[in-house]
């Protein structure tokens, strides 16, 4: 890091003199003259009167001053080069140490976006897959909780089990849709946070964090929809979110990894940064 | 390092820039049509507003003569500046006489229909709502004329003096871009005034 | 006709001066008079509206005071404090010696300058000084027919409008100036697409001076007709409209605020890139935004008309303009926090300053939004909601990137540094100061308080939030004068800085501090958005990369 001793080089060879226009009163005459004409308005007629002459001589001033060419003082340019100069330089660029990061990025390798819906969707299966047994254990119909799931739409009208035990195509379409689309959502989830989770990922992603939602839901749905609420069987609700979480979390975890860039993009985009350098002594 | 301005200057085209008189007078232009816009606007949604009379189709007459003047002016003035650019002094001359003459003519004409107005028809900036927008439009509009006539008037003197040459086709150039202005700002005015409010 | 420059007085080096240094430093210092003079009318009305039924002051001079606060702050403290940094920092940046027409320069700040001395001229002309003279008192947005000779009787308006008329001349002339030299003064290579943004954001700002003060001028020449020649302009016994004066003083008075906060855009665009040690984020996107800035804003006036009555689709018009400029606003914010992200910044006061400016100005924003929903706007406008968001925009917006303009240009104006101890204790008191006084201003307008009402009933729930808003002034009344001492204490004393103490990238680091009368000794050439990035690291310039 030499250039801050640098003078400028991208400049053409300096004159000795330089033209610059020269002081004239007459711009601010005009002005003062312009400012009695308004503030003769607001007095008497005698100081627009004195604003008019004022005026007058010195718009013939200026006229002078510029026809027929403009008047120019030459100013002596100083031979002394300037020095671009930073003081007290407290940054260099982070693009010098790229071969040696001088802390790792974590975590050190992701899964691909892919991964994570592939995950959602064998979760999204195996859950499915458990909510219908479900439904053939405890009222004899695969349609029931899917019909649970597509009825979050609709307004909420009390209907008779057997209505929901039937089977409807609108209902059946709402819910597969709904489902792939969380699905697949709450699979990227896990497949960006299950790297950043040190141990027992399937643990944590399968179990723990299915607890924790089911817990939060079961607290809230009788406030948010009790008609709905009378209608879930809790444990099992527990179980099928178990069940997606695990088998989501065992497809997610058997994908390939790919490395994450170790260099921060302020690195990557030749970005400056402080304590990478000598400040004391001002080098790098 | 010196010698890349230099390797770069071949690559790159001669550095150009507009004129800053050039560029200046335009945007004196703009400044002063978002005056005349405001003035006009006014006029238009005035017409028709007066409570009382008269009325502008019972005392306004077409002044058709003393536009067919200023119009002209501007052919004038154009020829004025590209007589000087080609550097024949004595026509630019003669030239930008003729323009200042036919300025001078429009705003006597001007001059006249107030006095007319005034004077046979009592009609004034306070008789109604139709007199404080006319002669507010009107009178924005001629006082444009009178300036730019002073400035002409300037460099008629200059002319004469033979202190105009060739080297200053493009200040003079700048000038007849304020005159160009106003003639198309007469345009307007005329239309509103003696066609749309009439 | 060549003068040698000859040692001269002080007079002629500075009052006669046609140096776009020196005028400049003039309208700064002009402006950051009348600063602390609108501030001191600021704390008066602050006392009065501390406690209801305050007896500090009479109505009329509360009305006078606003009036001035309101008119000194548009004309006489932003414009001209924008246009001083405009005129000192857009020839240096492209690499020019000096503006397009120099004398032009010279006049439009007498221009300016004279309309304020018109206007201050009115508290020594009639009447008490202490009651304000025949100082104007019709709001700064003077509504016909208030302004009329029939409830206006004397002189006090015509030294509003005059004073207006004089520094609208010196805008347009200003604004003409800026033009020519961005376009015509550029040093060699400095193409439009390497400009810095200071430059562009200035040539938009004089765009919109040009198209926006000339309505006004032509709507106060029609006031000065209707008041002098007995003219029917804005009266309705003839036939006049006072809604037209609405629409003609709205056209000029909404895009005057872009005029107005667009520069401070360009300030915290040159600020944050150097304080985070980043080029600026998506510049093709700022300089459109800029531009998109300036023509959507011509179309959005009738927002401050709500109330008054437009027919449905007008409503709906004024609603979706209005939001639309929201858009490139928001992708300014964004390009501005993107620069940040991943950079390294390092927060010296003029980025403390600009971040306090980013969180600010988004609230600022935010409200505007709500307040150009017209329905809204019908339940709160002319509250002190609509005063306490259009502070936000002008305090929390405008001043504080002004203050970053001061502590990053101040050692480039004077070869000294500010004091960065002192700039950190003015910005977090001016925080403090800024928040206790309009974030609790936002409420009782909420509650129904209606502005320039000179006192109010007590049990309305509205005096704990104006006692605190008062108490918020005296915050930010010291968090100036820290600012004043820091100042002249910096001036005499500061440390010396060096020509290039940020480590910055634009032109006007590459010469002394403060430049010579010639700021180039020779006219530097620029091949990149960023000329000092490339001479400071030759071995990777950025013009490889354009």
């Amino acid at each position: 890091m030499t250039a801050q001793h640098q003078s400028n080089p991208a400049m053409h060879s300096a004159p000795e003199h330089v033209a610059l226009p020269a002081p004239t009163a007459w711009p601010a005459v005009l002005a003062l003259g312009l400012t009695l004409m308004a503030a003769g308005l607001l007095s008497t007629n005698i100081v627009s009167v004195v604003g008019i002459a004022l005026s007058l001589v010195a718009g013939v001033g200026w006229a002078r001053q510029v026809l027929p060419h403009d008047r120019h003082e030459m100013v002596a340019v100083s031979a002394a080069p300037v020095q671009i100069a930073t003081p007290h330089r407290k940054v260099t660029r982070m693009a010098a140490v790229q071969a040696a990061p001088h802390r790792a990025r974590l975590p050190l390798e992701i899964y691909p976006i892919s991964a994570g819906i592939k995950g959602g969707l064998a979760g999204g299966v195996a859950m499915a897959v458990l909510a219908m047994f479900y439904g053939i254990v405890s009222h004899g119909s695969i349609w029931y909780p899917i019909n649970l799931l597509g009825a979050i739409v609709y307004e909420h009208i009390d209907v008779s089990t057997a209505q929901v035990e039937a089977f409807h195509i609108e209902l059946l379409l709402v819910a597969t849709v709904l489902h792939l689309a969380t699905s697949v959502l709450v699979g990227l989830l896990y497949g960006a946070i299950l790297p950043m989770l040190a141990r027992r990922p399937i643990l944590l992603g399968g179990v723990f964090a299915p607890l924790v939602w089911t817990g939060f839901l079961h607290s809230i749905l009788d406030i948010v929809d009790p008609i709905l609420n009378q209608r879930i069987d809790w444990w099992w609700f527990l179980a099928s979110q178990i069940g997606f979480g695990i088998v989501a979390g065992l497809v997610v975890v058997r994908q390939v990894r790919i490395p994450t860039w170790q260099y921060p993009l302020a690195a990557r985009a030749g970005v400056e940064t402080p304590g990478m350098m000598d400040e004391e002594n001002n080098h790098s | 390092m010196s010698a890349i301005p230099a390797a770069m200057a071949a690559n790159e085209a001669p550095w150009k820039l507009p004129s800053r008189g050039r560029v200046g007078m335009l945007s004196l232009i703009i400044a002063e049509s978002a005056i005349f816009t405001i003035f006009v606007a006014a006029y238009i949604l005035y017409i028709g507003k007066s409570i009382s009379g008269p009325t502008p189709r019972q005392i306004l007459s077409v002044p058709i003569f003393i536009t067919v003047c200023l119009l002209s002016s501007s052919l004038t003035m154009h020829w004025a500046v590209a007589a000087l650019r080609k550097g024949k002094t004595g026509s630019f001359a003669l030239f930008w006489f003729a323009t200042l003459a036919l300025g001078a003519i429009f705003l006597i004409g001007t001059g006249r229909e107030w006095h007319h107005l005034i004077s046979q028809e009592d009609f004034t900036i306070q008789t109604n709502l139709f007199g404080t927008t006319y002669y507010s439009l009107v009178g924005l509009h001629a006082s444009h004329v009178l300036v730019g006539l002073i400035a002409l008037a300037i460099v008629m003197i200059l002319a004469l003096l033979g202190k105009v040459k060739c080297e200053h086709w493009e200040r003079c150039e700048v000038l007849s871009l304020y005159w160009h202005f106003v003639d198309a700002v007469w345009v307007v005015v005329f239309t509103v005034v003696y066609g749309l409010g009439r | 006709m060549a003068i040698p420059k000859s040692s001269r007085g002080v007079v002629s080096e500075w009052l006669f001066t046609a140096d776009h240094k020196k005028i400049g430093l003039m309208y700064i210092v002009y402006s950051l008079l009348f600063l602390v003079i609108m501030g001191i009318e600021a704390i008066l009305m602050r006392i009065q509206l501390a406690h209801p039924h305050a007896s500090f002051m009479s109505p009329q001079a509360f009305n006078r005071l606003f009036t001035l606060h309101g008119t000194t702050g548009v004309f006489f403290v932003a414009m001209p404090i924008l246009f001083g940094f405009g005129n000192y920092l857009v020839p240096l940046m492209i690499g020019a010696r000096d503006m397009a027409f120099p004398r032009l320069n010279a006049f439009s700040f007498w221009m300016t300058a004279f309309g304020g001395f018109v206007l201050y001229a009115s508290f020594f002309a009639g009447g008490s000084f202490l009651q304000g003279g025949s100082a104007p008192d019709v709001g700064w947005f003077a509504y016909a027919p208030l302004t009329s000779t029939t409830y206006s009787p004397g002189h006090s308006t015509d030294y509003w409008t005059l004073s207006i008329l004089l520094a609208g001349v010196g805008s347009v002339g200003g604004a003409v100036n800026f033009i020519a030299t961005i376009l015509c003064m550029r040093c060699p290579g400095m193409t439009l697409g390497r400009m810095p943004l200071l430059a562009w954001m200035n040539l938009v700002m004089g765009g919109l001076v040009l198209v926006t003060i000339s309505p006004l001028t032509a709507a106060q020449i029609m006031l000065m007709v209707d008041r002098y020649m007995s003219g029917h302009f804005f009266d309705t016994a003839a036939g006049g409209s006072v809604v037209m004066w609405m629409h003609f003083f709205w056209i000029f008075g909404h895009p005057e605020v872009y005029v107005l906060i667009i520069p401070c855009f360009a300030f915290v665009s040159e600020i944050v890139p150097v304080f985070s040690r980043k080029a600026m984020f998506g510049y093709p996107a700022m300089v459109a935004a800029s531009v998109g800035i300036g023509f959507v804003s011509l179309g959005v006036w009738a927002h401050h008309m709500y109330t008054v009555g437009m027919p449905s689709y007008g409503n709906a018009f004024f609603v979706l303009t209005t939001m639309i400029v929201g858009v490139p606003t928001g992708i300014k914010i964004f390009n501005w926090l993107a620069t940040m992200w991943g950079g390294k910044i390092r927060f010296a006061t003029p980025m403390l300053f600009c971040t306090g400016f980013l969180f600010q100005f988004l609230i600022a924003g935010l409200t505007g939004i709500m307040l150009a929903t017209a329905p809204f706007d019908w339940q709160l406008s002319n509250s002190y909601f609509v005063v306490a968001h259009f502070h936000y925009v002008i305090v929390g917006g405008i001043l504080f990137t002004i203050f970053a303009a001061f502590y990053y240009w101040f050692p480039k104006m004077t070869g000294r540094m500010l004091n960065e101890t002192l700039g950190k204790w003015h910005f977090w008191i001016m925080v403090i100061g800024f928040h206790l006084t309009f974030d609790f201003m936002h409420i009782p307008g909420l509650l129904g308080m209606p502005r320039r009402v000179y006192t109010y009933e007590p049990g309305r729930g509205w005096e704990t939030w104006n006692l605190l808003s008062s108490i918020g002034v005296v915050f930010q009344a010291a968090a100036v004068l820290i600012f004043v001492y820091n100042m002249i204490q910096s001036y005499f004393k500061g440390a010396p800085a060096g020509n290039d103490p940020w480590d910055a990238w634009t032109l006007e680091w590459a010469t002394t501090s403060p430049p010579p009368d010639y700021n180039f000794a020779a006219i530097p050439e620029v091949r990149s958005r960023r000329p000092l990035w490339d001479i400071k690291h030759p071995e990777d310039p950025d013009w490889k990369y354009e």
